[in-house]
């Protein structure tokens, strides 16, 4: 009985592992070689030279704080307002379903359809923010050539998608409160906003913290997005890890050390998600004994 | 109030495009020019390769993507409901930690196997990565609804000697549909939308699903661009999701939040 369950799971569990599990390791044995132009695209062993390369290249240290910045304001964007309109949505209204569908389409649309959408959005002069600015008399934004102010246009776009996401998760989140905990606090007097503080965010936090993790984890790996908005530009101020790493492959033709580079953007990604992970169950314990 | 400005935030960008692809190229440009056209349109639609080309690989593409994954879902789910607790939560927190892996990290290694298998230009090999990376998101939908049917349905079945493939054909599944409706939908979703493998994978103009289109189309240059086209690209490559998502919203919506929650 037991071997024909394992059977059952065989042919999805080996396919995992062919594109999961097998690339990592695929990776690690690729970036201890040689594979460029110079090598006629043939593997040599190299050892850790492309290790030592990439700790002291510039631009993937520069690329690293650009994902991360990238990360941290889009992600902390997005909860916020996931929240926001999350509350909203778990409010007895008319049309609320129709509501909550339309509020889901920009997440449902392709990156690349809806990047080049906002590049046009952007475009300066003739973008439908900088032509209303014209219209008030005020100065044009350079949004897609200012090194300053380009990230933040991709974290722009990217919070327009990626909010309904973290909106339903937490709607969903929402659901789950029992009514009567709100109606037994409306009891003893409590305000609207202590019984968010004291009833909603505490119950929602299981929920806050998957859509934190599987949030934090896609927007380190930020690609679609930026490669069709910006390029990485301008000047490189908004390439990401990913970025980086497909241009060695594709454009450089370098890749021994893509492999290293999407092994070293891996490593970020797993320091930084267990950390997450860990601080939580530091701080709800430390929570615990509080009480 | 409040409900007017998430509308307006949802929809703005898109009516723009909608705006934008029926306004002639020069009022674009900032002369004052009025009238509508659909021009941009015609162009993309008798352009080499037509632009419906796009939206039919798409379509194969997400069709047997979604086939493969159901397919090879469906029975792990199953088995994993039904192996013993402990063995199955270590299973499931490894599945989960690859539902949130992001894709683009693998396309290095699935390029050089499509390079090594000669798989590259073909659409349908396109299914094999993308089952792939479904599966975990899959797998973790299908499990949660499988275990909420209860054992005592299955185990009457049993006295009354169906096959394992019997149970399933005749008990299991029909009680799956909405979970496997929904998972169905966000795969195709996924295959829908998925760009680093797609560009890899294809090359060739005539094979290109919508998400490496649109790159292309945009070209590399941020400067000068023929907007109108863009424009109606955008609103052409997202009119079939729109009517997708208008259509199964119950569905889509309660894939996601169980594959999240019970993940």
């Amino acid at each position: 009985m037991r071997w024909r369950l394992w059977l059952l799971m065989a042919p999805a569990l080996a396919l995992l592992l062919a594109v999961f599990a097998a690339p990592l390791l695929h990776y690690l044995w690729l970036s201890t070689q040689a594979q460029t132009v110079l090598t006629g695209l043939r593997p040599q062993p190299i050892g850790a030279q492309q290790w030592l390369r990439l700790w002291n290249d510039g631009r993937f240290w520069q690329d690293t704080w650009q994902t991360l910045r990238f990360s941290a304001a889009s992600v902390s964007l997005e909860m916020l307002l996931g929240l926001v309109v999350a509350l909203l949505l778990n409010q007895p209204l008319r049309g609320r379903a129709l509501l909550r569908t339309i509020s889901l389409l920009p997440w449902a649309l392709p990156t690349t359809v809806m990047a080049l959408g906002w590049r046009w959005i952007f475009n300066d002069p003739y973008g439908p923010i900088n032509r209303l600015l014209a219209w008030l008399g005020l100065g044009a934004i350079p949004f897609l050539s200012n090194p300053a102010i380009t990230w933040m246009a991709a974290v722009g776009a990217d919070t327009w998608k990626t909010t309904p996401f973290v909106a339903l998760l937490l709607l969903a989140g929402l659901q789950t409160i029992p009514a009567d905990l709100y109606e037994a606090a409306a009891l003893e007097g409590a305000t609207p906003w202590q019984a968010l503080q004291r009833i909603t965010l505490p119950l929602l936090t299981p929920y806050v913290l998957i859509a934190l993790l599987f949030r934090l984890a896609q927007a380190l790996g930020v690609f679609d997005l930026i490669q069709v908005l910006t390029g990485g530009g301008p000047a490189g101020s908004t390439e990401s890890l990913a970025l980086y790493a497909y241009l060695n492959a594709m454009r450089f033709l370098d890749f021994g050390y893509s492999a290293t580079l999407l092994l070293g953007s891996f490593a970020i990604l797993l320091l930084l998600c267990s950390t997450a992970a860990l601080a939580w169950r530091w701080s709800s314990r430390l929570q615990g004994e509080l009480r | 109030m409040a409900r007017l400005l998430l509308l307006l935030w949802s929809l703005g960008p898109m009516l723009w495009q909608l705006y934008s692809s029926l306004r002639p190229s020069e009022a674009l440009s900032g002369v004052d020019a009025g009238g509508w056209t659909l021009e941009h349109y015609r162009q993309l639609l008798q352009g080499d390769p037509p632009f419906l080309t796009y939206l039919i690989n798409s379509v194969v593409v997400g069709g047997s993507s979604t086939a493969l994954t159901l397919a090879l879902a469906v029975p792990c789910a199953y088995a994993l409901s039904r192996l013993g607790r402990r063995q199955a939560r270590s299973l499931t927190a490894l599945v989960a930690a690859a539902a949130a892996f992001p894709a683009v990290l693998l396309f290095l290694a699935l390029l050089e196997l499509a390079r090594d298998w000669h798989l590259a230009n073909q659409l349908m090999a396109l299914s094999l990565p993308y089952a792939g990376l479904c599966l975990p998101l899959a797998i973790l939908l299908l499990q949660a609804a499988f275990a909420d049917i209860p054992m005592e349905l299955e185990e009457a079945a049993l006295i009354e000697g169906m096959g394992l493939w019997q149970r399933l054909r005749w008990i299991l599944l029909p009680l799956m549909a909405p979970a496997i409706a929904s998972s169905a939908l966000l795969v195709f979703l996924f295959s829908w939308n998925e760009y680093p493998i797609a560009l890899t994978w294809l090359s060739r103009t005539e094979l290109l699903t919508l998400a490496p289109a649109m790159a292309r189309i945009a070209g590399s240059s941020v400067y000068t661009i023929p907007y109108g086209a863009f424009a109606a690209a955008t609103v052409l490559g997202s009119a079939p999701l729109i009517l997708l998502m208008l259509l199964f919203q119950r569905q889509i919506i309660s894939g996601l939040t169980q594959g999240a929650i019970k993940g």
